[in-house]
């Protein structure tokens, strides 16, 4: 098997337990006598080099092995027992854990999958290759499906020497399994292990495994299999205490504004019957909210006048949305992109519904106009001088009519535009692509302005906070970064996943930042200090969109195992699992008024949940510190509509601020 | 060159029997092609990168520390942590677009007028 690669091995089909003993034992023996020449232990050196009978030659070919052998000695997998017995070991876990109550069984079967890949790989570290290999044909189809592609890859190393460049065996090798246990499943299993003086097993358990016992009642295979699915299980009780200021910023003082768009005379004479129809719903943000993280916890770039007239704006249209309910679905509006030929990968839409910019395979991106306003170019520099800066259209002015079309075409990138995001005042726009860099366009005039490198890898996803200034960037190389448009170095590097970190968003008050990864886990960091606030499994394959909720408390995540699901993040507990598509879910997006959850994806449809049914039935009460409290919502009920496109994937959604729903994907012929 | 030409049908006759050892029984031709591309890329990238630092290590041949090193990720836990234990920037209020110093940003002409002085 060795000799197929062309590699140098000698082609070891059975391995003999003495020759391995014998060979470790002088290993080890010239180990210690280099550490004792290291420290200068001269008259204890000769003596041992005459007691065991070492050469001096023998030590000179070793000098060459220095590395594995101090390896060795600090090796990762100590035991190496007759490997015959992993098999037996692994089968009695099984038959004691089947010959368990129910309600322990569900429990402790997660046991299994961890312990099953370290006897794996103890085997193969220790040379044991034919043993391995009958060890995982024996066991690898009782796992969870959802593990089958881990451990498919895992197979692939089969001696010693293919254990470093494999990265799921890093992850494996350096961090702890993590399993949430009842405190009586905890006793029965640690009962029966000492019993029967399983000491391999022990050992595996207590080096690889961290088992988090909670006092409560065990839990059911509903509620594991909720957060299971995590690269390395699950999370203790202490990676989701922080507190998280999930509420909104104080909004800013709009009421000046909104009383001179009615009467402009009336003033102040006649306030109460006027004023009273507005303040009400100012007056409920401007209550100082607790969840609410101060305005100055982090710099955000001050308000101009453009914004404040964005914000009333907003404020206005919002007036005018339709109320979305179970009974009241929202219309939806749907853009095709023809032609395209797969080269589609990324869309997305302006907060105000304007402009849509596509991110294209060949590097190329083009931004279109959804409205009947046609993208223009700035004037130039002598004409801008000749406009009256003070006049309330300037915005309008500073462009040239004559330059008008409906869409514009950004070429720079080197590869594949994987992600785009527009910023919130219409002025940038931020792409990030396969050559690893991001970069800055001006959307008024049309240019590339600046390019931040710092991924050397592929970059997956890139999004501008909600307060502009701000983007987060998401890439191959397990990093997400925080960068602001006028540093060309990241500000703030969230490291902690375990794989690529797929995609990435900005909480809705800037302060927190949620990223998904292949290591199946949702993760929210915090902008401050850098800090993993909190962690979420429970998908069972890589996540490929996030959205939050628009009053900052939900977070939605999907992704490729089919799943939508959403997490409370005041305690990062799963709240309901929306099952329903039947191939990846590429895109979110929550209602403006957060009452219902729009899903696209693979399968070519756009699904609508009922999340205010989700916040009704959540009971807000339960001590959530506690796993078997959390009842995950998954009921099929929650589902209020599947429509569906004519072979176009769905990449994009978008609520307009009156609600509207406007989706986005390329049609890809049927073959 | 024609040793060359010898040894790619071999380095494709590795590759197709790994595929095939992962459990891929049936690809197309170019599947080969590409991963070969792929391999040579990023063996190349390594020993580029291991050639560095061989030199800095005042080495003549590379080593096998220097490969091990040019795989790891540089240090990457370390760098976040002191990026992040810095205080956010304060935003300078009233800017134009807030843009990095000229030298970082594609906003430079790239273009000199040739004085028509003959």
């Amino acid at each position: 098997m060795a000799s197929k690669y062309g590699y140098e091995s000698t082609a070891v089909v059975k391995t003999e337990p003495d020759d391995m003993s014998l060979k470790s034992d002088k290993q080890t023996l010239l180990a210690v006598l280099q550490f004792l020449k290291k420290h200068n232990l001269k008259g204890t050196e000769s003596l041992l080099k005459q007691e065991a009978r070492i050469s001096d030659d023998d030590l000179r070919t070793n000098e060459d092995k220095k590395t594995e052998v101090t390896q060795a000695l600090a090796a990762v997998y100590k035991s190496d027992d007759d490997p015959s017995l992993y098999e037996d070991l692994y089968g009695d876990l099984k038959k004691f854990i089947d010959s368990c109550l129910d309600v322990h069984k569900v429990e402790l079967s997660t046991i299994l999958y961890p312990v099953f890949v370290h006897m794996y790989l103890e085997l193969v570290y220790n040379g044991h290759e034919w043993n391995a290999a009958e060890f995982y044909s024996k066991f690898w189809q009782d796992q969870e499906e959802h593990h089958h592609d881990d451990l498919a890859r895992l197979s692939s190393v089969r001696k010693k020497e293919h254990m470093p460049g494999n990265q799921l065996l890093e992850n494996f090798k350096t961090s702890k399994f993590v399993l949430r246990m009842s405190r009586d499943s905890y006793t029965h299993l640690k009962r029966h292990l000492q019993e029967k003086r399983l000491s391999p097993l022990l050992t595996i358990i207590q080096d690889h495994l961290f088992i988090d016992v909670f006092d409560g009642v065990p839990r059911t295979q509903q509620q594991i299999q909720a957060t299971s699915g995590g690269l390395l299980g699950e999370v203790d009780k202490d990676a989701n205490k922080a507190k998280v200021f999930y509420g909104l910023l104080k909004e800013p003082d709009l009421n000046i504004l909104l009383d001179e768009d009615d009467d402009a005379g009336e003033g102040d004479e006649k306030p109460k019957k006027k004023k009273s129809k507005k303040d009400p719903l100012l007056m409920k943000k401007s209550k100082n909210d607790p969840n609410a993280p101060p305005v100055n916890r982090i710099p955000l770039p001050e308000l101009k006048d453009q914004d404040l007239r964005e914000r009333a704006m907003a404020f206005r249209e919002a007036k005018r949305r339709v109320k979305l309910d179970h009974n009241h679905l929202p219309s939806v509006c749907f853009y095709t992109f023809l032609n395209a030929y797969q080269g589609v990968t990324c869309v997305d839409i302006s907060e105000d519904s304007s402009l849509l910019a596509a991110g294209f395979t060949d590097g190329n991106i083009r931004v279109w106009s959804l409205t009947p306003n046609k993208l223009k170019d700035m004037k130039d520099p002598d004409d801008l001088d000749l406009i009256d800066k003070e006049a309330d259209d300037v915005m309008e002015r500073i462009f040239d009519d004559k330059t008008a079309c409906d869409n514009k075409l950004l070429v720079g990138h080197g590869g594949t535009v994987y992600a785009t995001s527009i910023s919130p005042d219409r002025a940038y726009l931020l792409s990030c692509s396969d050559d690893g860099t991001i970069r800055l366009w001006s959307l008024y005039i049309w240019t590339n302005l600046v390019c931040y490198k710092g991924h050397n890898f592929p970059v997956w996803d890139v999004d501008f906070s909600p307060h502009g200034y701000y983007f987060v960037s998401a890439g191959h190389d397990r990093t997400a970064r925080v960068w602001a448009t006028d540093h060309h170095q990241p500000v703030r590097i969230f490291a902690g996943h375990l794989a690529d970190v797929d995609c990435c968003k900005f909480h809705p008050n800037s302060n927190y930042v949620a990223t998904g990864s292949s290591d199946k886990s949702v993760r929210l960091w915090d902008m401050l200090n850098g800090s993993c606030v909190r962690i979420m499994t429970g998908h069972k394959n890589t996540i490929h969109c996030l959205e939050f909720s628009p009053d900052g408390r939900y977070l939605a995540s999907g992704g490729a195992d089919n799943l939508a699901v959403i997490w409370d993040l005041s305690s990062g507990a799963v709240v309901a699992q929306l099952k329903g598509h039947t191939n990846i879910v590429y895109s979110l997006c929550f209602s403006r008024d957060g009452t219902i959850l729009a899903t696209g994806g693979l399968d070519d449809s756009i699904r609508l949940w009922d999340v205010q049914k989700i916040m009704a039935e959540q009971d807000t009460e339960v001590d959530t510190t506690i796993p078997s409290n959390i009842t995950v919502n998954d009921s099929p009920s929650l589902l209020l509509g599947t429509y569906y496109t004519k072979s176009t994937t769905v990449l994009g959604l978008h609520f307009t601020r009156c609600n509207l729903l406007i989706g986005c994907g390329p049609y890809l012929a049927p073959s | 060159m024609s040793s060359h030409a010898k040894s790619s049908p071999k380095d494709a006759q590795v590759m197709s029997a790994i595929l095939k050892d992962m459990g891929v029984l049936d690809s197309e031709t170019r599947i080969i092609n590409q991963m070969l591309e792929f391999t040579y890329r990023y063996v190349t990238d390594i020993i580029e990168d291991a050639k560095v630092y061989s030199s800095h290590g005042n080495r003549k041949v590379i080593e096998t520390d220097d490969i091990k090193l040019a795989v790891q990720m540089k240090l990457l836990m370390e760098v976040a942590r002191q990026k992040n234990t810095q205080p956010l920037p304060l935003v300078k209020p009233y800017c134009g677009p807030r843009l990095p110093p000229d030298r970082y940003c594609l906003t430079a002409p790239n273009y000199k007028l040739k004085s028509l002085k003959k």
